[in-house]
């Protein structure tokens, strides 16, 4: 028999082949937040397959028992409501397994293999590196050393690595350059948990699988792209990452070129993984320098950054970035960045796209927003009291995941008025059910062995070769950075970057 | 038993010409209380007025998400019923069925897909219907005089069954079974699907697909056996096995079976006398408003099961126990 052909059929959906699941970074926040999470939540929706099991793997000393305990708190805190504690549940801790050591000790890879024979289904394997980047070079070369990379003749190994890929272009090489001495860049799956939403999904159907939006996807109609990932919360518990990352490397260099990639490319041929992410790539690549030396026209540069200093935000008062438990107190690291990026492409010239993230913003959400330009003629200026607002087509990444297109519409009466109107579609209510969490989207396609939604190696590079200029730039400049408080959207910089255009943020 | 009326229990009535007014006025009237939503289809519930009562309530409650009209028609012997009309539904009560169709047409949102919910009636209605539905999900109390009419028209509408949709579980997990290389080596060595049920078609449905799918040896024998009570599906056994609890060293089984609560199974798979793989995983929501929801999602016609009922009208059904009755 060859394949499984009971599968076959709409009805059934795909599910992978027997696996073992390796956490390294097993007792971590990202494992208790994340990952057991959306392992449960496969397992109730049947996604995974019927030999599966997990190993965690950290430093803590801890027994299989305490493990599977870890995955019970982490149902109880991170899993939702609906989460419990049931024969579900207690089938999958069941097969839930844990080894401590240390990263660079040779011999936690000699009895992870072992352990790995133990067990059935570990005909695939998937090593998750939810561990801090700087040891990602560490446990890939003693994978590597313990013949633990290695493609067996009947199954596969694969590798996700999490962000951030590098702090700078020639970090990023380097693991690049590591990786691939012991995985082949097919293995190798670089998570953006950006692209597992259903939306930045979806923009690949709306762009490419209706005919009506393409034809007036460029700069002929399109005015310009505002992408807003904005959060309320502020540094938490990541001061330790955070000071040494901060919203560049943290927001930009990864999720927002995601998306603006996306919104930017060419269409690819078929929807295949390489096609797709050629596309994206080439879109990248059309990017222009984010840092704006040769514009005399442009005061400063395309990119503004700041740090949040005390104020109220969800009617609490919060402290500044510097008084933040963990932060040094002359820290120079920005938890906001604005950026002006334009792209030479023949589509996209002359068309800006406008990228803004902070921590500590008045509201939590992700969205993309496309401004159509106006009619070439507006001949209602006379007749309405009312203006002519632009077209706006808006994506909403998070929380209410949906699509929304803003358009005038006549007043009903006598007299000629003119009012936007909104049509919305948003996922949550259109399909009804539970959209998955992009976690079980990324888990799944990984050992579906399905790179479709991550990074491939020149993506990261290209995305860190526009962002290193900037982090040098920043590095030459001495003295404070500019402050906003917090609870607003950002320093008055942002909105003189984007006023310079005469244009101005969407208020959201 | 008086039948109860296939009627929304609130709502106005109206007569056929004014439906359109009247969900016009009626969403004008909401306002701003009505949430703005996407519609995704229209969901078309037609059967005799004793089936439609309990499908009153999941059409109504499918409407009241939102995003699908419900037109609800029972069949009788009216050619102008009154219509009752109440947010996003429209229910029709006696309507002739010659005029069912017509009714559909009518009703139906354009530009969307509609699903008919067949509840039973006439199986001339079925092919008036199947011009202008893009699924017909099948619910008879005993479908095998429908599905032989349906087997005609399986290029003119996609077709599925309640039964069918039910049993999604039991086949995903049958599916994952033969993703472990043992078992699919261990394939041509399987003799025997036991199946315990309470309803013989849904276990003739599981045994068709299984056995139209996947080429067992010459005298591999289907045993069903009636389970009073409980769900239709109990526990079904696949393999070459002696058929006591302690594995021989041939023995190959793949068992699915109900948990205590009937919200599980059980899965485990024994090859050579070894159990390897064991788990436990939810049967997710089996309800008519559960299951319908899921009809939903599929557009396109669905091979399996349009192979399986052929093979039951071909074949007939395994010996077993009596049909059920559908609630």
């Amino acid at each position: 028999m060859t394949g499984n052909p009971l599968h076959d059929g709409l009805r059934l959906e795909p599910t992978p082949g027997p696996t073992t699941l390796v956490i390294f970074g097993a007792s971590g926040d990202l494992t208790r937040r994340k990952l057991l999470p959306a392992l449960y939540r496969l397992s109730h929706r049947s996604r995974l397959p019927a030999q599966f099991a997990v190993i965690g793997v950290a430093r803590s000393a801890m027994e299989d028992e305490a493990f599977r305990a870890q995955f019970r708190e982490s149902l109880r805190e991170f899993a939702g409501p609906d989460a419990e504690w049931d024969e579900v549940a207690k089938s999958l801790a069941s097969q839930m397994y844990y080894l401590s050591g240390e990263t660079s000790d040779p011999g936690l890879y000699q009895r992870l293999a072992t352990r790995l024979k133990e067990i059935q289904g570990a005909e695939g394997v998937l090593f998750y590196l939810a561990i801090p980047p700087t040891i990602y070079a560490t446990v890939i070369e003693q994978l590597g050393a313990a013949n633990l990379a290695t493609q067996p003749e009947r199954g596969w190994r694969r590798v996700i690595i999490e962000k951030p890929f590098g702090t700078d272009l020639a970090s990023a090489r380097e693991l690049n350059q590591i990786a691939h001495r012991h995985f082949s860049e097919d293995q190798v799956y670089r998570i953006d948990h950006y692209l597992g939403k259903e939306t930045v999904q979806n923009l690949l159907v709306f762009r490419f699988g209706n005919g009506m939006f393409e034809p007036v996807w460029n700069r002929r109609y399109i005015d310009h792209v505002q992408i807003t990932a904005s959060e309320t919360v502020g540094v938490e518990h990541r001061a330790a990452y955070y000071e040494g990352a901060g919203a560049l490397r943290d927001m930009v260099q990864n999720h927002l070129m995601q998306v603006l990639s996306l919104v930017a490319m060419e269409p690819p041929i078929a929807f295949t993984a390489e096609s797709v992410r050629d596309r994206k790539l080439d879109a990248l690549l059309a990017v222009q320098p984010l840092v704006d030396v040769g514009d005399s026209t442009r005061t400063g540069w395309g990119v503004v950054r700041a740090q949040y200093g005390a104020g109220w935000v969800n009617g609490a008062e919060v402290p500044a970035y510097c008084a933040e438990p963990g932060v040094n107190p002359a820290s120079t690291a920005e938890t906001f960045v604005a950026a002006r990026v334009l792209l030479d492409s023949w589509r996209w010239a002359g068309v800006p796209f406008y990228l803004r993230t902070g921590k500590r913003l008045p509201k939590r959400t992700t969205e993309i927003a496309i401004q159509f330009r106006r009619p070439p003629l507006e001949i209602f200026r006379r007749a309405s009291q009312t203006s002519v607002v632009p077209d706006l087509l808006i994506v909403n990444v998070q929380p209410d995941e949906g699509i929304s297109l803003r358009f005038d519409a006549k007043l009903p009466g006598t007299r000629m008025q003119i009012a936007p109107v909104m049509m919305n579609f948003r996922y949550g209510t259109t399909f009804g059910g539970e959209v998955p969490e992009a976690y079980e989207t990324l888990l799944l396609d990984a050992m579906l062995g399905d790179p479709t939604l991550f990074a491939r190696h020149d993506f990261v590079e290209t995305s860190w070769a526009l962002m290193t200029p900037v982090l040098e730039a920043w590095r030459s400049q001495p003295g404070p950075i500019p402050t906003y408080e917090a609870g607003e959207w950002g320093p008055a910089q942002a909105d003189e970057l984007i006023a310079q255009d005469r244009r101005r943020w969407r208020t959201l | 038993m008086t039948p109860s009326a296939p009627a929304p229990t609130s709502g106005t009535e109206v007569p056929f010409v004014k439906i359109a007014d009247a969900m016009a006025r009626r969403v004008c009237q909401d306002g701003g209380a009505t949430p703005m939503r996407a519609l995704v289809a229209t969901v078309v519930a037609v059967g005799p007025t004793d089936r439609l009562g309990g499908a009153t309530e999941v059409l109504q409650s499918l409407a009241d998400a939102g995003t699908v009209r419900g037109i609800l028609i029972s069949e009788g012997d009216n050619a102008e019923p009154p219509a009752r009309v109440a947010g996003n539904t429209v229910a029709l009560h006696g309507l002739k069925p010659r005029y069912v169709n017509n009714a559909v047409a009518a009703l139906r949102l354009s530009s969307l897909p509609t699903l008919v919910w067949w509840r039973g009636g006439l199986a001339d209605t079925l092919d008036g219907l199947a011009d202008l539905a893009d699924r017909i999900v099948l619910d008879d109390e005993e479908p095998r005089a429908i599905w032989a009419r349906a087997v005609t028209l399986f290029e003119e509408s996609a077709f599925s069954d309640v039964r069918w949709a039910r049993l999604t579980q039991w086949r995903a997990l049958m599916a994952h079974f033969f993703d472990i290389p043992e078992v699919q080596a261990a394939c041509a060595q399987f003799t025997r699907l036991e199946i315990r049920a309470r309803d013989p078609i849904s276990a003739a449905l599981l045994a068709a697909w299984l056995t139209s799918t996947i080429r067992f040896n010459e005298g591999f024998a289907v045993d069903v056996t009636d389970a009073p009570g409980g769900p239709p599906v109990q526990e079904v056994r696949l393999g070459r096995f002696a058929g006591s609890d302690r594995l021989d060293d041939d023995q190959q089984e793949l068992m699915l079976r109900l948990a205590g609560s009937e919200s599980c199974l059980e899965t485990s798979v024994s090859v050579r006398g070894h159990r390897s793989a064991s788990r436990v995983v939810s049967v997710r929501d089996q309800s008519l408003i559960g299951v319908l929801t899921g009809e939903l999602r599929i557009r396109a016609r669905d091979m399996a099961f349009e192979r399986a009922v052929q093979a039951i009208i071909a074949e007939g059904l395994p010996v077993g126990p009596r049909p059920e009755s559908s609630p």
